[in-house]
């Protein structure tokens, strides 16, 4: 599992690569709350290299959104695999985030 | 026809309990995501297989392998591993009756991960969710009903996103509308989730609508094995007469050894 | 009838291999579960010594305090005739300390806690919880009798000390109001005869009956077998094989602590 912040003007990304389960949840929960720490006001998390998300890795990319709704922050997730994307649907959390196709129409789409 | 990915391997597995014989020689495979019913009379060894499946009880002879491992050959901590994998859902829900619903579905998870408190808090409303209990997490499970608890163990079951979903007799006891939501759940569960599932029952409605495959188990022996429509077709009277529910047959109800007017002239 | 006694013997040893190798199970999690990150749960044992040993307070306080008032009678109706009434005091103390104290306290801990565990334990394991924890790959020894052993090794010495506390104070009663010596004095006489010795060897007993109560209940309910029923046999053999192992283990540290001392 490999993360990367990068700030694109206003907007901070968050590419991530490899597996978001059991094992790696904890880790991106913190290196995302370390990232977080200054308030961004807009993040995209890019899931290209992402092959497989189990329910851990859903609820905390749900932990992270709660957190920065608390202050205002927008999160929008991009590049879902198919796979991924089933998984959001039957989760019914398709509704609660904002999903993408790519990162540039996800960056464009905050106004 | 798909490649076959094997995850599940029976090899000529028999146990005894005492004189008695309870599986004699079983052979069968279940591949990767499919739902995999055994089915078969009370007694005629469909829980001892199970857990022999699980690993829970050592074969007499024969091996079994899940996941590609020889359970036999595992020591605890490799026995650990493959057991995170799997998910168990019992004829009697088996909550802890000291925890509450949600403590109940979040203990895998507080015992064998990393996650914060929150993160898990999220996974069990997802999985309660799942299973239409969600909001039942402060309650014991002593006040809920049977459905439900067995809808809990099955959330239970499922916090740690297992590959193989083992299911004994899950619609046993439980009224007509409650069992097929608890077929449905595994219909869900193994096709969106794509989990392997392997079902004990003797269900016949249940059996015919989630299963891919079915084995009839009589006697400690795999009588027949196949798609549900080639078990309903087959010609063996022993799997008509299961399948029929009718009490006359080669299947014998009786089991007393000597004559009944003998017995009682003693 | 040789058979017979023969059988018995052989399943008694069957037994106490068996609870030997729970109690080795026991002492392995204690000793590697803190490197493994798999120590039980400090709140899961916090719970379990405020069962075993809050809970156990009121019905300890009153075995110690009529024991005391007894001990402090009985003794009273010997020494009297010395006119030493006043050896009452250390008699209910060292008493009190060295035997009373600890065993009276295991037995009535070892029928409140003890098939407590077993009754808990044996329900578990009949409605398949133990083996629900066994598939989720966790160790019901690590799980359940850990924090239970920690608690009550912990908790049963305490016990007994707050008991001893207590049995002095019900000598002290007969002291004052009814054989009349001075309460200084007899506050003084209890302890000056005490030695250290007197104390820890009681401690060292009562961790040893702990122990025994937990390792027993703990084993019953993991090897109750059919039901209601069998819950209920269980959690009776716990009472009972406790009560034996406490009143044996309590014959054989005596004898050790007597012997050695020469």
């Amino acid at each position: 599992m490999n993360l990367k912040f990068e700030n694109k003007g206003e907007t901070m990304v968050c590419r991530i690569d490899g597996d978001v389960d059991i094992n790696t949840s904890p880790s991106i929960k913190k290196l995302f709350d370390k990232a977080l720490a200054k308030k961004a006001a807009k993040m995209v998390v890019n899931l290209q290299g992402v092959n497989y998300v189990d329910s851990s890795g859903l609820a905390t990319l749900v932990e992270i959104l709660k957190n920065m709704r608390q202050y205002g922050g927008k999160l929008k997730l991009s590049n879902l695999s198919p796979k991924i994307k089933s998984l959001f649907d039957i989760t019914k959390l398709d509704k609660l985030f904002e999903i993408a196709s790519d990162e540039e129409e996800a960056i464009a789409s905050f106004i | 026809m798909m490649e076959k990915d094997v995850v599940i391997k029976a090899e000529n597995v028999t146990k005894r309990f005492g004189e008695r014989v309870i599986l004699n020689g079983i052979s069968l495979e279940v591949c990767r995501g499919e739902t995999f019913v055994i089915m078969g009379g009370s007694g005629c060894g469909k829980s001892t297989l199970l857990r022999h499946l699980i690993g829970a009880l050592p074969p007499d002879s024969g091996k079994v392998y899940l996941l590609g491992k020889d359970l036999a050959s595992l020591n605890e901590d490799e026995m650990d591993r493959v057991k995170k994998k799997i998910g168990m859902c019992f004829q009697s829900a088996a909550l802890f009756d000291s925890m509450t619903v949600g403590e109940n579905v979040s203990l895998p998870l507080r015992e064998h991960t990393r996650l914060e408190t929150h993160v898990i808090e999220t996974v069990v409303k997802m999985k309660l969710e799942l299973v239409g209990l969600r909001g039942f997490e402060g309650l014991m499970p002593s006040q809920l009903s049977g459905g439900m608890r067995k809808r809990v163990g099955l959330a239970r079951a499922i916090a740690m996103d297992p590959e193989i979903m083992f299911y004994d007799e899950p619609t046993a006891g439980l009224d007509p509308i409650v069992a097929g939501v608890i077929d449905k759940l595994i219909l869900d569960l193994s096709k969106k989730l794509s989990i392997t599932s392997v079902v004990v029952t003797h269900d016949m409605k249940s059996v015919f609508s989630i299963a891919d495959r079915v084995a009839m188990l009589y006697e400690g022996k795999a009588l027949a094995v196949g798609a549900p429509d080639e078990i309903k077709k087959s010609e063996n009277p022993m799997v008509r007469q299961f399948i029929s529910g009718s009490p006359d047959g080669p299947i014998r109800f009786f089991q007393q050894k000597d004559d009944y007017l003998e017995h009682l002239m003693k | 009838m040789i058979e017979r006694i023969g059988g018995i013997i052989i399943s008694a040893g069957r037994h106490t291999y068996r609870m030997l190798s729970l109690l080795s199970q026991t002492c392995f999690w204690i000793a590697v579960g803190p490197f493994k990150r798999k120590f039980p749960k400090p709140e899961g044992v916090f719970s379990q010594m405020v069962f075993a040993g809050v809970d156990s307070l009121i019905i300890a306080f009153f075995v110690a305090l009529f024991t005391g008032i007894v001990i402090a009678m009985q003794s009273a109706y010997q020494l009297s005739r010395f006119g030493a009434n006043i050896y009452v005091a250390p008699m209910v103390s060292i008493g009190l300390a060295r035997e009373l104290g600890p065993v009276l306290t295991s037995l009535v801990v070892a029928g409140r806690v003890g098939a407590a565990i077993a009754a808990e334990l044996g329900t578990m394991k009949v409605t398949e919880q133990i083996e629900a924890l066994e598939t989720m790959a966790l160790n019901p020894v690590r799980f359940l009798v850990v924090p239970r052993f920690l608690a009550l090794v912990v908790m049963l010495p305490c016990l007994v000390v707050f008991s001893d506390i207590i049995g002095i104070f019900g000598g002290f009663l007969v002291g004052v109001f009814n054989l009349h010596l001075n309460p200084y004095r007899y506050i003084t006489f209890s302890f000056q005869f005490m030695l250290w010795k007197d104390v820890w060897t009681g401690l060292v007993k009562s961790a040893v009956f702990a122990m025994v109560i937990s390792m027993i209940g703990c084993y019953m309910g993991l090897n109750t077998k059919g039901g209601a029923e069998g819950v209920g046999k269980s959690t009776t053999s716990s009472v009972v094989t406790s009560f034996i192992l406490i009143i044996l283990f309590d014959c054989i540290l005596t004898g050790i602590f007597y012997f050695a001392k020469q």
